[in-house]
């Protein structure tokens, strides 16, 4: 089915995006077509949307085996790790499937300087040089002013700091790139309008548009990396994911100089009780990881701590190339001072630093936590 | 026979050079650059670790000894962070070496030949021994011969693609003008691939994902060490000529006498 169909009165999805004529073939059962998609040495739309279908689950082996290949091939043996940190977790949004949504009874903090110090000095120990700070939607407690402060406090401690917060303007992202901080995470969560309505029930992340058009922004504004993602489990899996798929060869064509990485977010319980109407099994899963790989051979594809250990080793490699790890999803949460608060989700991969690099030396992977460096730490200029 | 290499008044008796990044562990890295014999391998700024933590790759490496560092400035995105990069690299590693490498595009680091050349420009004159990874473009590479660079490191193909040598062409007009060592720098996937850029005249290669990749990452090393020195040697006995036809036996030209009108 068409998403775009069955909306009353849709605005059309940019040519760039709109995935329409291909969505037919994932409805696809040519085996042969099928694997001559996964064997392509130039794969496209038409390859992508044959990988995504559920005929293609029979040759998931085969995916497998060449998403293993191209990623060795361009990240070589080893597997970036980085870590989120929760600034705050007030939020008015209106998520249906969020545990810190605004109508939740949730435990509400934020990190006041003191705080977050102590925070960092925490994750630094733990050797991360990577880190996310996160948010919910933009409010007074935790607005451009708080978050400017928050990574120029932050950058003190460690190289790479990046953002996965509210969509903002481009000047804001600026000021926030000149503090220091190197790359926006943002979710357009689905790419199917109609569900995006349903999903969000008010307040600013109404507007599909305004969120769909943040990672232009926050690169004009001088971010030197975004990352993209659909939640998998709100629409169909399929539609969502030609649109990450067309959705990151827009920005790659349009923002050459940026890097960009796309994540593969999965609908986990959470206060609330949220359950998927369009449910990704861990097989689905990581058939469309390897779809990804197969098209997008030298984009970071990132798997956090949502997943369960088990999956989370097995695709390490498997066309995964970073992952997160000793993650905490409440307010703080790493150093001993930290107020309880209303965890976001559910992790499931609870292991610590030590147990999890074991696991990915075990199996021939060498875990990096350092793999930029503050010198390069300015705002970006894109030529266009 | 000594058949000694000379880069920027340095003087190098392995012409292997290797990357460091990709490995499995910094122990199969520094197996690899042990089977090797190399005596110059290049690390990224970005993967010094300051902190002394265990994916520092600077540390274990500067321990080793008759192995020369050159850090590289991967992962600036233009000539002023390249530049940078190169200074806090020296600062660190004490090494007059660089390895100038400016990829705006961080997926695929395919060279941009104009930022490089800046930047060469600017760190020949802070008196850096300059090695530019570089498009393989016979005008840029003799530019920065030009400018003062020691040595041009033209790009075989894309990192990571070991798709060997697409620029063979480019290259030896790069071989044929150059006044400086040539090195090929990315894209060679087998041993076979390094012999035959020897062959063809370059003065070393540089490997890095072809040995961190591979199944067995030091007894590749070992294999690409010998490439090497197979192919150099084969270059200084003197290759035979090659000919697209066969040579008649009976020549067609018997019937001209010498001398007569």
């Amino acid at each position: 089915m068409n998403p775009a169909s069955c909306n009353l009165n849709p605005a059309p999805l940019p040519d760039w995006l709109d995935p329409t004529q291909w969505l037919p073939m994932t409805g696809s059962s040519d085996a042969r077509a099928i694997q001559s998609a996964i064997l392509s040495e130039n794969p496209g739309e038409r390859e992508m949307a044959l990988m995504l279908s559920p005929a293609a689950g029979e040759f998931i082996e085969l995916m497998a085996q060449r998403a293993q290949a191209i990623t060795r091939r361009h990240f070589g043996q080893t597997i970036a790790l980085y870590t989120p940190l929760y600034l705050s977790n007030f939020c008015n949004g209106g998520c249906l499937y969020c545990g810190i949504a605004g109508d939740r009874r949730a435990k509400r903090a934020v990190l006041d300087e003191a705080g977050l110090r102590r925070e960092m000095g925490a994750i630094k120990a733990m050797h991360f040089e990577e880190l996310v700070l996160l948010t919910g939607e933009r409010m007074p407690e935790a607005d451009v002013p708080y978050l400017r402060n928050c990574i120029a406090i932050a950058a003190e401690y460690i190289h790479n700091v990046n953002i996965e917060v509210f969509p903002m303007e481009e000047a804001e992202y600026r000021t926030l790139a000149e503090a220091g901080c190197t790359g926006v995470t943002l979710y357009q969560e689905t790419y199917d309008q109609v569900v995006y309505e349903k999903m969000h029930r008010w307040g600013d992340k109404r507007d599909f548009f305004k969120r769909l058009d943040a990672p232009d922004r926050a690169l004009r504004g001088g971010m030197r990396t975004v990352g993209i993602g659909a939640l998998l489990g709100l629409a169909d899996p399929c539609f969502d994911l030609l649109c990450v798929y067309r959705h990151a060869k827009y920005l790659l064509k349009n923002y050459w100089q940026a890097g960009l990485s796309i994540s593969f977010p999965r609908i986990r319980p959470q206060l609330g009780g949220f359950s998927a109407d369009h449910p990704v099994d861990e097989k689905m899963m990581a058939q469309f990881i390897f779809a990804l790989r197969i098209c997008l051979p030298e984009i970071p594809l990132v798997l956090s701590t949502r997943e369960p250990g088990r999956v989370r080793d097995g695709m390490a490699g498997l066309g995964i190339s970073k992952m997160s790890i000793a993650s905490k999803t409440t307010v703080g949460g790493y150093s001993e001072g930290t107020e309880e608060s209303t965890e976001q989700f559910e992790i499931s991969d609870e292991r610590n630093i030590p147990e999890f690099c074991d696991m990915l030396r075990a199996k021939g992977l060498e875990p990096v936590f350092k793999n930029w460096d503050a010198t390069y730490r300015e705002p970006a200029q894109y030529s266009r | 026979m000594s058949d000694i290499l000379q880069i920027g008044g340095q003087e190098f008796g392995s012409r292997l050079f290797l990357g460091t990044g990709k490995f499995s562990s910094t122990k199969a890295m520094i197996e690899s650059v042990k089977a090797s014999g190399t005596e110059l391998v290049t690390v990224a700024l970005r993967r010094f670790n300051r902190d002394q933590a265990e994916d520092d790759l600077y540390g274990p490496l500067a321990e080793l000894k008759n192995v020369r560092l050159m850090p590289n400035t991967s992962g600036a995105m233009n000539a002023k962070e390249a530049i940078r990069a190169a200074m806090l690299g020296r600062e660190l590693s004490k090494s007059p070496i660089v390895k100038l490498e400016i990829h705006p595009n961080p997926h695929h680091l395919l060279p941009d030949a104009i930022e490089t050349y800046e930047a060469a420009i600017e760190l020949v004159k802070q008196g850096f021994i300059v090695l530019p990874y570089i498009p393989a473009d016979p005008v840029l590479a003799k530019r920065l011969e030009d400018v003062g660079c020691a040595a041009v490191m033209p790009l075989g193909a894309a990192i990571g693609t070991g798709k060997g040598l697409s620029t063979a062409g480019m290259i030896k007009i790069i071989i044929r003008d150059a006044n400086v060592p040539v090195i090929v720098d990315a894209g060679l996937r087998a041993p076979s691939e390094a012999a035959c850029a020897m062959e063809m005249g370059c003065d070393a290669v540089l490997v890095n994902s072809a040995i961190a990749a591979a199944a067995h990452p030091a007894a590749m090393a070992a294999a690409f060490k010998t490439g090497v020195e197979a192919g150099r040697a084969a270059r200084l006995a003197g290759l035979m000529p090659t000919s697209e036809v066969a040579v008649a036996s009976s020549p067609l030209t018997s019937f001209l006498s010498n001398g007569d009108s």
